[in-house]
């Protein structure tokens, strides 16, 4: 059981991988019409849910860190972003916050503060809390 | 510069603020000892997913929560080999006197330069938003102290330079 499990995880990594390439594309054309929430939240759903496989989260980072990099307008971007993509977010932003990089935290920092007035306390404790959908 | 102070200390107490959601939790392996999980790392369900916020390279705070007990480890700026010299030995006279500070943990966590724990005994016998307050408090007051230890030894460097200089002009 735990066999084909792995089995199917390793097929399916390569199918996510090639998504996510998939994904950056598109979202590469979406920034370069300068639409960075339409890029957030392609880059936002079908992050891959209960994936342990490293490549598939490091990927899907790599294309949701340059979506969020891309966005200045924080409080336009939360008018137009549905409430279901504010935990996923979440998640994301910590991820952010943990690199160091000083551009990276300076935007997850000021994110996150606006994230927090809009989503609440629950948002940061559900992404604390999930430990089977980490990303 | 401030605006990115300000940003990282309300990141950090936001998330202080929805993890410090403590409960008594006595331990399950042995019978009527009440152990600090976050310390001890035993049972994965008892803990939630560690948060590391960094502010740039080389600021950051780690957050760990469990049921019964949360850690926070800071790691503060130094700039040059006399900060660094000074931090430890003043975050080192802080810790050494960590029974009168209750919150503060004896030894930082490996990579840090002090940490504070805080069991459910603490947010019984204290205000949650008044431990918050210490922390973010203890962070801004840190650098403060820091560049004034630094300015006063510069100080007490150069009159001493100058008067011993003095008698060879």
């Amino acid at each position: 059981m735990a066999g084909t499990g792995e089995f199917v995880e390793a097929d399916n990594a390569e199918a996510i991988i090639t998504r996510i390439e998939h994904k950056s594309r598109k979202i590469e054309s979406l920034l370069k019409q300068y639409k960075p929430v339409e890029a957030l939240k392609t880059a936002l759903e079908g992050s891959p849910p209960n994936t342990r496989d490293e490549r598939c989260k490091s990927a899907n980072w790599i294309v949701v860190h340059r979506a969020i990099m891309a966005i200045k307008d924080v409080d336009g971007m939360f008018s137009s972003l549905d409430p279901e993509y504010y935990d996923i977010l979440m998640k994301y932003l910590y991820r952010g916050l943990s690199t160091g990089d000083r551009p990276t935290c300076d935007q997850c920092l000021r994110i996150h503060e606006k994230l927090t007035e809009r989503a609440g306390l629950g948002c940061i404790l559900r992404s604390l809390a999930d430990t089977v959908n980490t990303v | 510069m401030a605006t990115s102070l300000r940003l990282y200390l309300t990141c950090i107490r936001n998330t202080l603020e929805a993890a410090m959601c403590l409960q008594n939790f006595p331990c399950q392996e042995v019978e009527r000892h009440n152990k600090p999980e976050v310390e001890l790392k035993t049972s994965p369900e008892l803990l939630l997913n560690p948060v590391v916020i960094c502010r740039n390279e080389a600021e950051k705070c780690l957050i760990e929560t469990s049921i019964n007990s949360l850690r926070i480890s800071l790691k503060v700026k130094q700039a040059d080999e006399l900060e660094n010299i000074l931090t430890k030995k003043f975050l080192r006279f802080l810790s050494m006197r960590a029974e009168a500070f209750q919150v503060l943990r004896r030894k930082p966590v490996q990579g840090y330069d002090i940490s504070f724990l805080i069991t459910n005994y603490h947010c019984e016998d204290m205000h949650k938003h008044k431990l918050i307050d210490f922390i973010v408090q203890f962070m801004e007051d840190i650098d403060k102290e820091i560049s004034e230890l630094k300015m006063s030894v510069n100080t007490r460097g150069r009159l001493v330079a100058t008067e011993f200089l003095k008698q060879f002009v």
